[in-house]
């Protein structure tokens, strides 16, 4: 049986992740345990994404074809197979996500989409970085998470607008916090930059983008309730 | 177990169950009308291990338990412009708040409920602003708020706690503990619980309770200080690393035996036993402080 690295695995992931069962990826399961964790996030976010009720009230058809046409518009969802490998690696990512998230109303997808993304896009990063050179590892986190610091943004920006006309507490307390998790980002990408293989401040810089991801769905939704 | 829609009944001591038949239903309606709009009360039989949801934009919220089998809703409404549905659906009791028109300031959003509910109730509670105060309920819990403040006291069960600015109190709670926030605080009081994981980014937790043998303590935040408090009866393997805030350590702890610990390089990290190391307690900031000291 070949034995199988990193790489190819996450070329292969997305048959792995849809029930594909073959013996060179489940020994390199059992002998990686980065790959492996890889698997059991993606497996956590899967579970919870279906146990959420199908009862959960749905969002506006505008936020979802907005956030939708942002993705396309960053390449991460387009259905064209791009040129470069890295860019193609992204894009399939992005297609499975779809069809992993396919059963969950759209309020829910939106920010367990964007968290999911951000979960991938950290996770194609990760089981590199141990054995490439800082520059290597900065370069791929540069682009997997450009565009979602760009989604992100956007997404911030609809928000906030959707929040203008409210101003209660809760709109205090969402763009306070909004403003907190803004500040933990760039602190933590400080960090990253200064030691891109940290792997405690990489861990923050993704609970910081999950956070921000997640503050951002719900001020989407409550933006909603007050206009 | 019937069904009923909510409408505003005033009760009184003298006024039984049994008497309430529909005319004195019909008569006390037309009655609040002009007596007490704003204080609303509801009854509603359950059996064993009942489901309340309670969906509030901002107000207090306090939920007791009790011993009859019984959910009794009173709710308190701050304007004739918001609307409490209130009914049941079988074992399940839906509680919820809605504005009567479009252009409706918080203050006219406020209601306040008392909520009594048999003590093996599972809650789920979303109330964005205000507070919610839950004492001795067992069972499980979810509580989803985003200014208002949480306080649990005795309750059990799987209880899971998510505010973004609101803080967090969990006094004398058993079972299992989630909670996590932006910039809250936690204060988690005599616990006795066998899973704790609490994450908050800008906020402070202090932990004094009991580390059970097998349970697992997870405390993370990103700046702030984590503070554990712990006895010299109890037994703990402890990991605790600050990226670039202090450790400070009053535990006498022994070095780790076998080397299954993922060992940062980075920032001020402490591993070791205390005791026989059967609970796990796992202490994580960026650049807050972690206090490990002795309980008073």
């Amino acid at each position: 049986m070949a034995i199988i690295k990193c790489e190819e695995f996450l070329s292969r992931f997305e048959p792995w992740m849809e029930g594909e069962r073959h013996a060179d990826i489940q020994a390199h399961l059992r002998n990686c345990p980065h790959c492996h964790a890889i698997v059991n996030d993606l497996n956590a976010i899967q579970a919870e994404a279906r146990s959420w009720s199908s009862s959960e009230t749905d969002a506006p058809e505008r936020v979802w074809t907005a956030l939708r046409e942002q993705l396309e518009k960053e390449g991460l969802i387009r259905d064209t197979v791009l040129d470069s490998k890295r860019s193609g690696r992204q894009a399939a990512s992005a297609r499975w996500l779809w069809g992993l998230f396919g059963g969950v109303p759209r309020p829910v997808l939106a920010g367990a989409y964007l968290a999911a993304l951000i979960a991938v896009a950290f996770a194609l990063s990760g089981p590199i970085h141990k054995k490439v050179n800082e520059e290597k590892w900065l370069e791929g986190t540069r682009i997997a998470t450009s565009p979602l610091r760009a989604e992100l943004n956007t997404a911030e920006q609809n928000s906030a607008l959707s929040l203008a006309s409210s101003n209660s507490d809760v709109s205090a307390s969402l763009h306070q916090n909004l403003a907190i998790v803004d500040n933990y980002i760039a602190l933590c990408e400080k960090s990253v930059r200064e030691d891109p293989q940290n792997e405690i401040a990489r861990d923050y810089l993704y609970e910081a983008y999950r956070q921000k991801a997640d503050l951002l769905a719900q001020m989407s939704e409550r933006g909603e309730n007050v206009q | 177990m019937s069904t009923r829609r909510f409408v505003p009944v005033q009760w009184s001591s003298q006024v039984t169950r049994k008497a309430a038949g529909l005319l004195t239903a019909g008569l006390l309606l037309g009655v609040s009308a002009f007596a007490s709009p704003r204080r609303q009360e509801q009854h509603f039989k359950v059996d064993a291990r009942p489901v309340i949801t309670i969906h509030n934009p901002n107000g207090l919220i306090t939920v007791k338990a009790w011993t009859k089998s019984e959910v009794m809703v009173i709710s308190t409404l701050a304007s004739d412009q918001v609307a409490v549905d209130a009914e049941q659906m079988g074992n399940r009791v839906d509680v919820s708040t809605h504005g009567l028109s479009d252009s409706l300031s918080p203050d006219d959003m406020r209601t306040d409920f008392q909520i009594n509910v048999p003590e093996d109730a599972e809650l789920q509670i979303h109330n964005d602003s205000g507070s919610v105060s839950v004492a001795n309920v067992m069972g499980d819990m979810n509580v989803e708020t985003v200014a208002a403040g949480v306080d649990l006291e005795d309750a059990a069960g799987y209880l899971t706690v998510k505010t973004v600015g609101g803080s967090f109190q969990c006094l004398r709670c058993a079972g299992r503990i989630e909670v996590s926030s932006i910039s809250g605080n936690f204060r988690l009081i005599d616990l006795r619980s066998y899973h704790v994981w609490a994450q908050t980014s800008t906020g402070n937790i202090l932990f004094n309770g009991e580390f059970l043998p097998n349970g697992t303590y997870s405390l993370k935040n990103y700046s702030g200080v984590i503070e554990v408090r712990f006895s010299p009866a109890d037994s703990f393997d402890m990991s605790a690393t600050s990226l670039k805030g202090k450790v400070n350590n009053e535990a006498k702890l022994t070095p780790p035996t076998h080397q299954h610990h993922f060992v940062p390089k980075w920032g001020n990290a402490l591993f070791g036993t205390f005791n026989q190391g059967r609970a796990k307690v796992e202490l994580t900031s960026f650049d807050g402080t972690i206090n490990i000291l002795k309980r008073d």
